[in-house]
């Protein structure tokens, strides 16, 4: 039966936490706030260590909260971040994502920084300050960083807020001893997508869609375990979902896979999402990590990263990059579906069109088809924007049935 | 060596693909055929290896292409051969081309630059009838929004 203008609107005979209004996708005013509340609170990866080994390293990283920072290692082989602002005309200190400066001088009138955020020059200080200002007056601002997890380095624009490990919780474990030894970034691109970074989350923490993938459907779904995996959700909006074994050899195209991870059950998954955009993602021989920086409502860049071990033979990375490329990479044949599907909704629920539901519905036990992960990630939303996902203006009298 | 044949067999190669003519491409190719796609990551400071298929590979990729849910729009490549290096005692040419790949919006028609490239080409010379035995495609362009299916 369809549905007529009123019907569309009515809400959904399901719990308040089973579903959300589309306008938190779209609405610049939500958006704005979700960078001051959200982004800027929270913990967030700027990138791996493994990508700035040296001292003097640096990369630099849009930040979701939408200040552009620094990553540096400094001669003392700590990392640290700082606003990629230069205190005097307001100039980008580093252009390049990534290089080596023992100094960090600006382009424009060649103030020069260290590598700990100190000014060491003011070109013609004297001359032009007097003693009015000085070299002690023009520190960069720096961004409290941690490095964690996987070797992946945090960044928190809030002085205040938490340690990481506090943010994180207990929400890794079930990875922490797969991330013992060094890892290795092997594999980086960007994809830029017309959707809210709230979508590519979601994606990342339902397993439901395994019907858009072929191979999962025919194959991943038949699995004995597949139906067992349970989602878990953490404080602070973290969600994990439990290891099984996938039968790769079961298909065309894919060879035994001989590498393996550091304490996973051969064929194991472990998927855990962090809270407001980070998905650590490890299958067989491969860890991927997707970080979401959005750019408006409606867009989305997503971070790429595929991680092999440091220790790696050539003859094992290459086959970690076999793994990774058949599905996850650039012409995998699952990412292209995920970011299809993303770019879909982002399509649909435009800022233009109707207001529409959607629904995180589905209970199963916790189990990999529920949509608990999703409702798991919206509670904590609604927490810290002090908005209710499914009632985003407080314009619905949600009765008591809810 | 007849450069024009190679030459020939280089655009011929962008035309099969872009018609997803899989079969008449794979037929160009020799039976030791290596398909690598790579790019470097100045992010990472890495060369990037993004798929590496023999011949069978790419028939698994192509064959498998019907049951992935694709972005439909159809691709253009458009190669200029740059260089052709013969080695007539090892009976090959290795061929650098330029490479360009447009896509068209399949609602509407716009057409966007999709990636731009080269084509790294070892041919077998074959005594007259070159076979591709190895292509590299070395992209510059690393981001493709929301991606897709078949390779350049
Ligand atoms: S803006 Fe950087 S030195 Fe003037
Ligand atoms: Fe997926």
């Amino acid at each position: 039966m369809t549905k007529n203008a009123n019907q569309w609107q009515q809400l959904p005979k399901f719990p308040t936490s089973h579903f959300v209004d589309s306008r938190i996708y779209t609405d610049e005013q939500i958006f704005h706030e979700e960078r001051e509340k959200i982004f800027n609170k929270c913990w967030i990866i700027a990138c791996h260590e493994s990508e700035i080994p040296n001292a003097y390293d640096y990369r630099t990283f849009r930040h979701p909260g939408g200040t552009n920072l620094i990553v540096v290692r400094g001669e003392d082989m700590k990392v640290r971040s700082f606003y990629n602002i230069c205190p005097h005309r307001g100039n980008t200190l580093l252009y390049d994502p990534v290089g080596n400066a023992k100094r960090i001088t600006c382009i424009f009138h060649a103030w020069s920084f260290d590598t700990k955020g100190n000014c060491v020059d003011i070109t013609r200080e004297k001359e032009g300050f007097q003693n009015r200002f000085c070299k002690a007056d023009a520190g960069l601002r720096e961004v409290r960083t941690e490095i964690g997890f996987g070797g992946f380095v945090w960044v928190n624009t809030d002085d205040n807020a938490c340690t990481l490990k506090e943010y994180i919780g207990s929400a890794l474990d079930m990875l922490v001893p797969c991330m013992e030894e060094e890892l290795e970034v092997f594999h980086y691109h960007k994809a830029i997508v017309n959707t809210n970074y709230k979508l590519w989350h979601d994606t990342n923490s339902e397993f439901y869609h395994d019907y858009m993938h072929y191979f999962n459907r025919v194959t991943g779904m038949l699995q004995p375990g597949y139906f067992d995996r349970k989602y878990v959700g953490y404080p602070n909006g973290h969600a994990s979902v439990g290891s099984m074994t996938i039968k790769y050899d079961a298909y065309e195209g894919s060879k035994e896979r001989g590498v393996g991870w550091p304490n996973l059950s051969p064929g194991g998954w472990i998927l855990i999402d962090i809270f407001p955009g980070m998905t650590y993602n490890l299958r067989t021989s491969v860890l991927r990590m997707d970080t979401s920086i959005p750019l408006g409502p409606d867009k989305l860049i997503i971070e790429f990263r595929g991680l092999g071990l440091k220790r790696d033979t050539p003859q094992e990375r290459m086959q970690r990059i076999f793994d990774h490329n058949t599905i996850w990479g650039p012409f995998g044949r699952n990412l292209h579906e995920d970011l299809l599907g993303v770019h879909g909704q982002g399509r649909a629920m435009n800022r233009l069109s109707d207001q529409t539901w959607v629904i995180h519905g589905r209970e199963e036990n916790m189990t990999i088809h529920d949509e608990g992960g999703m409702r798991h990630f919206y509670a904590e939303w609604s927490r810290r924007m002090g908005r209710k996902a499914y009632d985003p203006y407080g314009e619905k009298l949600i009765s008591a049935a809810a | 060596m007849d450069r024009v044949a190679i030459e020939e067999l280089v655009y011929q190669s962008c035309l099969l693909l872009d018609d997803k003519d899989f079969k008449g491409y794979l037929d160009l190719c020799a039976p030791e055929f290596r398909y690598t796609i790579t790019a470097h990551s100045p992010e990472i400071r890495k060369d990037m290896i993004w798929l590496d298929h023999d011949r069978n590979g790419m028939q698994t990729l192509f064959t498998q292409l019907p049951r992935h849910n694709s972005d439909h729009s159809p691709l253009t490549r458009h190669a200029t051969v740059y260089k052709v290096q013969c080695d007539e005692a090892q009976q090959q040419a290795n061929v650098v081309s330029a490479l360009q790949v447009f896509k068209t919006n399949l609602d509407g028609g716009a057409t966007e630059l999709f990636a731009v490239g080269r084509y790294l080409d070892t041919f077998k010379l074959n005594g007259g009838k070159p076979l591709l035995a190895k292509r590299v495609v070395k992209l510059d362009t690393r981001m493709f929004g929301f991606g897709y299916h078949i390779p350049f």
